[in-house]
C-alpha cells in the first residue's frame, strides 16, 4: 500500500492536508476543506482506508481540521462510519480531533458539530485542545501496544 | 451606446448596494471568486473575530448553494459550470447582514422554502437532530451534504429570511438572507 500525502493549500479552493501512513495506520487530516469536488476527492481517501480495513491492523485517525464546509462534514462521516466498522470488525480504532480553543464561540461550534459525529456514528472521538497537546510530527511515536 | 448602462443607472445601483454595504457582488459564483471574497470577508471583519468566522462560513454555505443550483450558468475559462447569483454583505450597529439571491427551478425552491419552514421553527437541539437526519440521506448528485442552509442556521443562532419571486413559467428568484449578530 502506498502512503496518501497531500500538501493543503488555501487557494482557488481550500485543500486539507492528508498524511495517511500504511506502514503505521497513522492517519491525519489537517487545515481547510472546501472543494469544487468533495466526493472525489474523499474517495480517494475512502478507498485507502477500506483497503487498510483489511489488514485488520490498528488505526489512529488525528482530525486538525480548522475549518470544513457541510459537504465536507457527509465525508468526514462517511470516513468515521468506516472506522466504526472496523472497529465492529474487531479492529483497534483511535480518533483524535484537536480543536483550537481560543476563540470560545467558535469553538462550541466545533465542539457541537463532532459530538453530532459521535451521534451519528457511535465511535469514540477524543477532544483534545490543540494548545495542550504536544506539538505536530510526534505522531508516528504513537505506542499501539 | 444603447447596449451600455446610463450614468444614472449605474449611480442608482452604486447608491442602492451602497447603503451598509461592506461588500457586493454579481455573477458567476466559481472557485477562485469565492476564495478571493472568503478572504476579504476574513480581512474586513478581522477586528470581531467571532463574527468574522461566522460570517465566513455562512458565506460559503450559501455561495455553495449558488454555484451548484442556480439555474443561470455561465462557463469560465477552464471550462467549468457555475451558477449565477448576487451576493450583499451589510453591516448594522450590531449586527451583520448576508443576503444572496438567485435563479432558481421554481419547484426545486419550494421544497427549499419547505426546509426553511422547518428550520425556523426547530430549537437548536431539534435543528441539530434535523441535520443528523439529512445528512444520513444520500448526497445530492453535486455531492452536497443537504444540510447547508441548517448550518447558516445553526452558525448565525438567527431565523432564515427567504422569499421567492417567479420570474418565467418555470424558474424564480429566491433571496435567503441571515443576521450574524456581532
Amino acid at each position: 500500500m502506498k502512503d496518501i500525502i497531500i500538501e493543503g493549500s488555501h487557494g482557488k479552493n481550500f485543500i486539507p492536508n492528508v498524511k495517511f501512513i500504511a506502514e503505521t495506520g497513522v492517519c491525519e487530516l489537517g487545515g481547510e476543506s472546501y472543494l469544487e469536488d468533495t466526493v472525489t476527492f474523499y474517495a480517494k481517501l475512502l478507498d485507502w482506508l477500506t483497503e487498510f480495513k483489511e489488514t485488520k491492523r490498528p488505526i489512529l485517525f488525528d482530525f486538525k481540521l480548522s475549518y470544513f464546509n457541510t459537504s465536507t462534514s457527509k465525508s468526514i462521516l462517511d470516513i468515521l462510519t468506516l472506522l466504526k466498522k472496523h472497529e465492529n470488525e474487531g479492529g483497534q480504532v483511535t480518533v483524535n480531533w484537536y480543536y483550537d480553543d481560543e476563540e470560545e464561540e467558535d469553538v462550541e461550534a466545533e465542539l457541537e458539530d463532532v459530538e453530532d459525529l459521535i451521534i451519528e456514528t457511535g465511535l469514540k472521538i477524543n477532544l483534545i485542545p490543540l494548545e495542550a497537546s504536544d506539538d505536530d510530527d510526534d505522531d508516528d511515536d504513537f505506542d499501539f501496544s | 451606446m444603447q447596449n451600455m448602462i446610463n450614468t444614472q443607472e449605474l449611480l442608482d445601483l452604486y447608491n442602492l448596494a451602497n447603503n451598509k454595504t461592506l461588500l457586493s457582488y454579481t455573477g458567476i459564483f466559481d472557485g477562485q471568486i469565492l476564495s478571493v471574497i472568503a478572504e476579504n470577508i476574513e480581512s474586513n471583519l478581522a477586528q470581531n473575530p467571532n463574527a468574522s468566522r461566522k460570517v465566513f462560513k455562512i458565506f460559503l454555505e450559501l455561495a455553495q448553494n449558488i454555484s451548484f443550483y442556480s439555474t443561470e450558468k455561465q462557463t469560465n475559462s477552464k471550462g467549468k459550470v457555475n451558477g449565477m447569483g448576487i451576493l450583499i454583505l451589510q453591516e448594522f450597529e450590531d449586527h451583520y447582514s448576508c443576503s444572496t439571491g438567485n435563479m432558481g427551478n421554481t419547484e426545486m425552491l419550494k421544497e427549499v422554502i419547505k426546509k426553511c419552514e422547518t428550520i425556523n421553527i426547530l430549537e437548536r437541539d431539534d435543528l441539530r437532530e434535523y441535520k443528523r437526519k439529512l445528512r444520513s440521506l444520500p448526497a445530492s448528485a453535486k455531492g452536497g451534504g443537504n444540510i447547508g442552509l441548517v448550518q447558516v442556521a445553526l452558525t448565525s443562532g438567527n431565523p432564515l429570511a427567504y422569499k421567492i419571486i417567479p420570474i418565467t413559467k418555470t424558474d424564480s428568484f429566491y433571496i435567503v438572507n441571515t443576521k450574524i449578530n456581532k
